[in-house]
């Protein structure tokens, strides 16, 4: 009689008692994920910046807040072509840049031994309200572009109002409608070309995934999945379908963030296999790999290179 | 029953169109892949993801 213990009151597990308290508090939602970064997790595992060629990056940083940069490619560039054959020329440039980075002004600047010069600056006017600006300048004629953002970050949501050369304006709002759900959409006017459009997004994260789905009238729909297996594993998967050009790719890939390196690979459907290997040899010092094999065009890319500072 | 048989004709004349029309086939097998291996990429995630850790 002693073994025997006479039933309680119906007894539920610690963690599932409280999941049942929780209730949302609709006043009090987390602060959404600016629009534009809505596919992120899937564009920092299925799209890393896979080159062709020989690169080398040196970084000096002056002081605290200043640096210069340094960087030198050397490879075939893609020129686009009539026919379904590649058409590669060998290119060379050196790019040397200078950053300024405090916590509420950043400006980065970079320019090309072919004239071009690319600025990106973003200043934190208060705690909610960013201005964002990134100009492209060219000596070629009507190839020099400049854009502006201002970003306001409220409670729970979130708006950007962008105008650019060339007419352009453009308009988004994120807004989080549950803890794990939010939903934004967003206007653009290009005012040369006479174009304008709409669009709809929606995200869905949790602790373990994120999925995110967007529509727009420019034809685009883009659907992602992102399943983070551990904090140092994540596989994603992501959808691209644009039904005015009819064009479709599906890609599944991998994350694998380690002490040491990151390694990224993917394969899509349209048959092109990619990885991309970065190596910390030691400290400030990176190795890079990038390979990438696409079998219906036999076109076949492969990159190193060397990060230093 | 007249409009059933119209509304029948035109589902097959989709069909048609559909499977049998050698530019829209190849479309059609094209989005089917895709849209299967983003699915079929989903459910493996979610069943036998944690295979993958380390």
């Amino acid at each position: 009689m002693a073994g025997l213990v006479p039933p309680g009151p119906t007894t539920v597990p610690a963690g599932e008692s409280k999941k049942a308290e929780e209730k949302t508090d609709f006043m009090n939602l987390p602060c959404p994920i600016p629009f534009e970064e809505l596919h992120r997790e899937a564009l920092m595992s299925l799209k890393p910046e896979a080159f062709e060629g020989l690169r080398f990056d040196f970084t000096k940083g002056l002081n605290q807040k200043f640096s210069l940069s340094h960087s030198v490619y050397m490879g075939p560039t893609e020129i686009p072509s009539q026919s379904a054959e590649t058409i590669k020329i060998p290119t060379a440039h050196y790019e040397f840049g200078a950053n300024f980075i405090d916590p509420n002004l950043m400006l980065i600047g970079r320019v090309l031994t072919d004239g071009r010069l690319n600025a990106r600056v973003k200043w934190d006017l208060t705690d909610n309200l960013t201005v964002k600006a990134n100009a492209q300048l060219s000596n070629e004629p009507h190839m020099s572009h400049g854009i502006v953002n201002f970003d306001y970050k409220g409670k729970d949501y979130r708006s950007q109002f962008q105008m650019g050369n060339a007419a352009l304006f453009g308009a988004s709002y994120i807004q989080s409608v549950t803890r794990h759900l939010s939903l934004g959409g967003e206007v653009f006017w290009a005012g040369q070309h006479r174009k304008s459009g709409i669009g709809y997004a929606a995200r869905y994260e949790t602790d373990k995934m994120v999925a995110t789905g967007q529509v727009a009238s420019t034809g685009v729909v883009a659907l992602s999945y992102v399943q983070k297996v551990s904090e140092k594993v994540s596989l994603a998967s992501d959808f691209m379908y644009n039904y005015i050009t009819r064009d479709v790719t599906s890609s599944v890939g991998y994350d694998y963030i380690l002490r040491q390196c990151r390694l990224r690979g993917k394969i899509d459907s349209n048959g092109c296999a990619a990885a991309y290997l970065e190596e910390r040899l030691n400290m400030g010092l990176n190795f890079i790999l990038s390979a990438e094999i696409d079998h219906r065009k036999k076109d076949y890319k492969f990159g190193f290179g060397l990060t230093v500072g | 029953m007249a409009d059933n048989l119209i509304s029948l004709d035109r589902l097959k004349a989709f069909w048609h169109s559909q499977v049998h029309h050698e530019q829209t086939r190849a479309h059609n097998m094209k989005l089917l892949r895709a849209a299967g291996l983003f699915a079929g990429s989903i459910l493996l995630m979610r069943n036998y993801g944690d295979l993958m850790a380390i």
